[in-house]
């Protein structure tokens, strides 16, 4: 088991390590190859000499790329100067950059972005598990009912539609025809009621979407485990139905679950980008796109690094949950 | 570009002219009968009149923006609104009167006793402050902190993107580097400002330049004690000279304003300090925050960059709600620059079959239509300047309809019969100036015009578009662009855009390179008028030789739709600022 | 489900990848041998849902070739302003419905006037030539990549599943969308148009090969332990005649199935990209651009809005019907 888990730890650690370099080539490559200058991003219109040949030394564009990979992990672990002259700024671990647009430490900034994101993500994560898994249960028990169909009719046009089409549509009827506030992000301890108000039109437009994948999947995977041999055992020895399918049918068929679970979780809380495009909530995904709009360079790498943090720490802890809960998985 | 980020600031001729009838339009002085609550304001009201004068105390100020300020570093500052917003905290040596109309562009006494002494060569300013006026933590603000200030502007490494005058004016070849690496230990190493004394500042200029005053009244010319300067984190901090002081600042989200106990109002002619609290809340929604402005839980848009098109809607389909908007000329005229160095626009023929090609009307509707984008413009001098004369329409664009048979005459006349290719360059991040150039593009279609667009980073504006060498290389014949006055006369405003002498290598605004001798001459002679109105001629005469060079294709003069709370009191709009003044406003309710 | 950002990354495309399903899968499909295709021919004829979903798919594609000649007889040229279908002041269609007439069949844009119709004709050009060319490299890649990793195992094999891992632990529309907003608006000799829409293919293709590369290297693992490919190999036949010759055709169905339910993912990540600003460039349409210009007015014309929408929708359903009922066909499991 600690081999197992040290031997994942390891891989998550690389596979981080590979996106750090991967992006930051990327973001540090593209503009030196269509010519622009990162600089001129940092300082904008005036592009004043003496403001560039500033901006170079302090943000070390001069060096190769190579040197500014390295002193960009090296802030990562230890935090960094940023130097010109007398003029120094600190940015303390882990520095992911430094923004210069904001005057802002990176770090720092997506912190603060992150309990928008993840009130989002979490509190539409709820909803739609339970959707999810209830409809797909009961499509799958009562399969080719018209319950079922009819749940399998609306889950397929849910994962047909657009968020960014569902959440005009859950604008122009809740908040513009029925008078509704507009939702919003209300920090939780401030006030648990605004929060939660704020945010229930976009958790259940995103719900919307995953239930319905959620509740195809459950039920494909409830009707292949109801097809098992070991179902088919319990129920021969007399089993009730309920404690059947509750005690074997669920824990098999749902196990597949977890997986998908925290891939999407994961993907999710590194920004539902269109989600909060839609809605106007500050969160990961809002601050990306405006920095993208922007070019505010540091920032984009910082959240796509978050981002990818997020996805991998989800894969290792479905990773280790499954050892927990599916017997059927030896960790070895 | 000017976009946001430049700001109209009076001209010298202004301080005259504000006191003289001359300036047509004139300052409408009809105290407004509205009683301090009542809501009996119609439509632009507050263009030509106080709104709801009253001297009510206490309550909220709650100002909402759709956009970040730049910076709350009086040394950054440079959006239009952030220049009002700083006069809250940030007293300067003389800053605008605050009325309405015309008189709004002079200048009065603010930190300084009086008007400066201006040595007869026209370039030594000399100063003197008001005793007794102090910084929100009770230290006296003396010339030092006020040179101090000036001083900062120079550490463009540490603190770009602010205005340069006071380097343009102050750097007689020293290349003084700024505090940040001055060898002085007191850091007041830039000589070219001297403080013989604590009360007493002398400006030794380069060149003589009578827009100096003004300039520095742009928050550059703000006091700043150097034992709290934290360089580039001064923006998260910064110290208050006005009537209020700040109580938290988030960059991305917004600032709380309270009252400054050490403001003396005995010292300060021009500020109110009515509400307890000011309140600023950067939005992401701009929706949500029309939504409350009409529903009244905001005050007034600070960036009074207009309405969205939903609440516009909403506004004049609704005579109530229209009571309390207004849509005053801000300055600023839109328009697509014709670049000369890109074939086939070198030739003037081509030139103008593009500006009779365009179609007025769609070019109007794209900016948002005659009242929340503006009037069709006919030239390019803004109604609000001197000289001026919207009825001067040498390309007949008024009427709002292309002029296809005028096009093909002048595409014959180039030599290009059958038309010619060419690119439409425009900012990214400015949704109105795509649908310009979508629509530029689709009328110049049926000209045998094909224009194909060509979108960047609006960040990047002074090294592409403002790079003549890129504009070369890359064929960008047609740049779509807007500008607003740094000074509000035809100097101020066409120079910039017409002049030889202002085309640069980057950060270019002289965008078709304008360099004609008759036009720089017109401008060199306004400048040396004694009398301002013999130099609006001068400035009339350098935007008809613009107009026929057909350098520029003029879209509307701009107009933006704000709306305000009823309950705001002391609504103005002031017309150097170019927008409602904050200093001023108050609110009726108390809460 | 490649990018499909805010769509769950992993729907029943992944799924297969339960290796005793794969299994029973592949054997089954070897046995059935040449008959498969008649039985499965027979089965999605039957399947009514997946037969409308198919002549939707028709439809649209139809539509899209014949963009031009349907203009011509039922619209206006998409980038051509109407101003007189505007009312000036509020920049708003005049008249009901976002300006239906029988002049403009599904209303004009508000502001300037142009007609949706053509617009929602021309959108369809682009959303399907994006969506089934990022399909088909996905699928190109996938397929490379699965067999070789499948097939020659060990190093190889680690790598290339290494590389999978890491694309889908990879932020790939907030990466899409920054790479895309980086890239120059023209390149390869083509305009703003068409080369966009080389971009958004390769950026959604490359994201979208671990998807069908997972699903075919765990096929070919199977596959290669088969009798009739270690006769073959016995028989002396090298490495690639095996691959392409005894592998490749009984790869062909799940291929089928997972090329086509990777379209409508595709669909709308384009849409989703042109939403956020970075996909097609104006004056060119696209049904997310569409949607995204309507953000600025919905609420006083709300058809500018539902149409886009509405298309994006159908369209997407219309692949998933097809692809559920292929799948179905080709699965003898599923019945």
């Amino acid at each position: 088991m600690l081999a197992y888990i040290i031997r994942r730890l390891i891989n998550a650690v690389v596979t981080l390590i590979v996106v750090t370099f991967v992006t930051f080539c990327v973001f540090f490559l593209v503009p030196k190859l269509t010519g622009s200058d990162p600089a001129l991003l940092y300082v904008g219109k005036q592009a004043d000499p003496v403001a560039l040949a500033g901006i170079r030394e302090k943000f070390g564009f001069n060096d190769p790329l190579i040197v500014q990979y390295g002193k960009f992990l090296k802030g990562i672990v230890a935090g960094r100067d940023y130097v010109t002259g007398a003029d120094v700024t600190h940015c303390s671990a882990p520095c992911l950059g430094y923004s210069f647009k904001n005057s802002q430490e990176v770090w720092p900034l997506l912190i603060h972005a992150l309990p928008v994101t993840f009130s989002l993500a979490l509190g539409a994560a709820v909803l739609w598990v339970l959707m999810g898994v209830f409809f797909g249960v009961v499509s799958a028990l009562r399969r080719g009912s018209i319950w079922d169909r009819s749940a399998m009719t609306v889950a397929l046009a849910g994962v047909s539609l657009p968020i960014y089409f569902t959440g005009l549509l859950s604008l122009s009827i809740f908040v513009y025809w029925l008078g509704f506030a507009n939702p919003g992000y209300t920090p939780f301890f401030d006030n648990p009621w605004q929060w939660f108000t704020g945010l229930l039109l976009p958790w259940i437009t995103l719900a919307f979407l995953f239930a319905a994948t959620y509740a195809r999947l459950t039920r494909a995977n409830m009707l292949e485990t109801l097809g098992e041999d070991y179902i088919r055992t319990a129920r021969a020895k007399g089993l009730r139905e309920r404690t059947v399918i509750g005690k074997h049918g669920l824990r098999s068929g749902l196990t597949p679950l977890v997986t998908v679970f925290g891939l999407d979780l994961g993907a999710l809380l590194g920004g539902a980008i269109l989600t909060e495009a839609v809605y106007n909530l500050r969160g990961l995904g809002y601050f990306a796109l405006n920095s993208i709009r922007s070019s505010d360079l540091p920032i984009i790498l910082g959240v796509t690094l978050f981002a990818a943090g997020f996805i991998v720490i989800m894969n290792l802890i479905v990773d280790l949950l499954y050892g927990v809960i599916d017997p059927r998985v030896r960790l070895g | 570009m000017a976009g946001k980020t430049k700001v109209m600031v009076a001209g010298a001729a202004a301080l005259t002219l504000g006191l003289t009838a001359a300036c047509g339009g004139g300052s409408d002085k009809n105290s407004s009968t509205t009683t301090n609550g009542g809501s009996t304001s119609t439509f632009n009201a507050s263009t030509t009149q106080i709104v709801n004068p009253s001297d009510k105390t206490g309550g909220t100020l709650n100002l909402w923006s759709p956009q970040a300020p730049d910076s709350l570093d009086p040394a950054i500052a440079y959006y239009a609104w952030t220049i009002n917003f700083s006069r809250l905290y940030s007293r300067t040596l003389m800053t605008y009167a605050p009325k309405p109309g015309k008189d709004g562009l002079t200048l009065v006494p603010d930190l300084a006793q009086a008007a400066p002494t201006i040595s007869a060569d026209g370039k030594t300013y000399t100063y003197k402050l008001k005793s007794g006026v102090k910084f929100d933590d009770g230290s006296v603000i003396t010339s030092k902190d006020i040179k101090y200030g000036i001083e900062r502007t120079f550490a463009q490494d540490v603190l770009p993107n602010g205005p340069l005058y006071a380097i343009q004016d102050l750097d007689q070849g020293q290349h003084y580097p700024g505090p940040y690496k001055d060898k002085d230990p007191n850091k007041m190493g830039l000589k070219t400002v001297e403080t013989p004394d604590d009360s007493t500042i002398i400006f030794h200029l380069a060149k003589p330049n009578a827009n100096f005053p003004y300039e520095i009244t742009m928050p550059i010319g703000a006091p700043v004690p150097q034992k709290r300067d934290t360089g580039e984190k001064y923006a998260l901090a910064p110290a208050s000279s006005g009537p209020y002081k700040f109580e938290s600042i988030n960059p991305d989200t917004g600032a709380t304003l309270v009252k400054n106990p050490n403001w003396d109002p005995s010292t300060d002619s021009v500020r109110k300090q009515l509400p307890d609290k000011i309140v600023l809340t950067v939005t992401t929604n701009a929706d949500d925050m029309d939504a409350r402005l009409i529903a009244g839980t905001a005050d007034l848009d600070a960036s009074q960059s207009g309405v969205s098109t939903q609440a516009r809607t909403q506004i004049l389909t609704n005579d109530k709600l229209k009571a309390n908007a207004a849509n005053p000329n801000n300055g600023f005229i839109r328009y697509a620059a014709l670049a000369q160095t890109v074939a086939p626009l070198d030739n003037v023929d081509c030139r103008k079959a593009i500006i009779y090609a365009s179609d007025p009307t769609t070019l109007q509707t794209a900016r948002g239509g005659p009242i929340a984008g503006g009037d069709i413009a006919t030239n390019m001098l803004p109604p609000n300047i001197l000289g001026s004369d919207v009825k001067y329409d040498p390309y007949n664009r008024a009427q709002g309809k292309p002029q296809l048979d005028l096009a093909k005459q002048e595409l014959q006349k180039c030599g290009h019969p059958n038309g010619f290719s060419t690119t439409i360059a425009v900012r990214n991040n400015k949704p109105a100036e795509i649908a310009t150039a979508t629509a530029l593009q689709a009328a110049l279609k049926p000209a045998g015009i094909n224009a194909s667009i060509f979108q960047y980073d609006g960040k990047l504006i002074g090294s592409i578009a403002g790079s003549p060498a890129t504009v070369k290389a890359k064929n960008l014949g047609i740049i779509i662009a807007g500008w607003g006055a740094d000074f509000a006369t035809g100097y101020g405003y066409l120079a910039p855009i017409a002049m030889g002498s202002f085309i640069a290598q980057s950060g270019n605004f002289n965008f078709p390179e304008i360099n004609d001798p008759a036009i720089n001459a017109a401008f060199t002679k306004g400048l040396s008028e004694q009398d301002p109105a013999a130099a609006a001629q001068d400035y009339a005469n350098a935007n008809h030789l613009v107009m026929e060079g057909a350098y520029y294709l003029p879209f509307v003069f701009d107009k933006a739709l704000n709306y305000y709370n009823p309950r705001l009191t002391n609504v103005y709009f002031n017309q150097a600022l170019a927008m409602v003044d904050f200093s001023q406003l108050g609110v009726s309710d108390g809460k | 489900m490649s990018l499909g950002p805010e769509a769950s990354i992993s729907d029943e495309i992944t799924t297969p990848t339960d290796d005793a399903a794969v299994e029973r899968n592949a054997g089954e499909t070897a046995i059935a041998g040449r008959s498969l295709k008649q039985i499965a021919w027979r089965r999605l004829k039957k399947d009514r849902v997946a037969v409308g979903g198919g002549i939707v798919i028709i439809v649209l594609i139809v539509m899209a070739i014949l963009a031009p000649l349907l203009i011509k007889l039922l619209g206006h040229p998409y980038d051509e302003y109407h101003n007189d279908a505007i009312d000036p002041t509020l920049g708003l269609p005049k008249g009901s419905l976002g300006g239906i007439s029988k002049e403009f069949i599904l209303g004009v844009e508000p502001v300037n006037g142009r007609d949706i119709f053509s617009r929602i004709v021309y959108g369809a050009q682009t959303t399907l030539t994006v969506a089934f060319l990022s399909a088909f490299l996905s699928t190109i890649l996938g397929v490379l990549f699965g067999m070789t990793a499948g097939f020659v195992g060990g190093w190889v094999d680690s790598i290339i599943s290494r590389i999978m891992d890491f694309l889908l632990a990879f932020p790939q529309l907030l990466f899409s969308i920054a790479l895309v907003s980086v890239l120059p608006p023209t390149s390869f000799g083509l305009g703003p148009r068409w080369s966009r829409v080389v971009v958004l293919v390769i950026v959604i293709g490359f994201f979208g090969w671990p998807y069908i590369g997972r699903i075919v290297r765990g096929q070919t693992l199977s596959l290669r332990e088969r009798e009739f490919v270690e006769a073959s190999r016995s028989l002396g036949a090298r490495s690639p005649r095996i691959l392409f010759r005894e592998m490749l055709p009984n790869l062909a169905a799940p291929i089928l199935v997972y090329t086509t339910l990777i379209i409508p993912t595709n669909i709308l990540t384009e849409a989703a990209l042109s939403f956020l600003g970075v996909g097609i460039p104006p004056p060119y349409p696209s049904w997310g651009g569409m949607l995204s210009d309507a953000v600025a007015t919905y609420r006083y014309d709300a058809m500018f809005m539902i149409i886009p929408g509405a298309m994006i929708f159908i369209t997407v359903l219309a692949f998933n019907l097809f692809g559920d009922g292929l799948r179905d066909a080709l699965d003898p499991k599923a019945h």
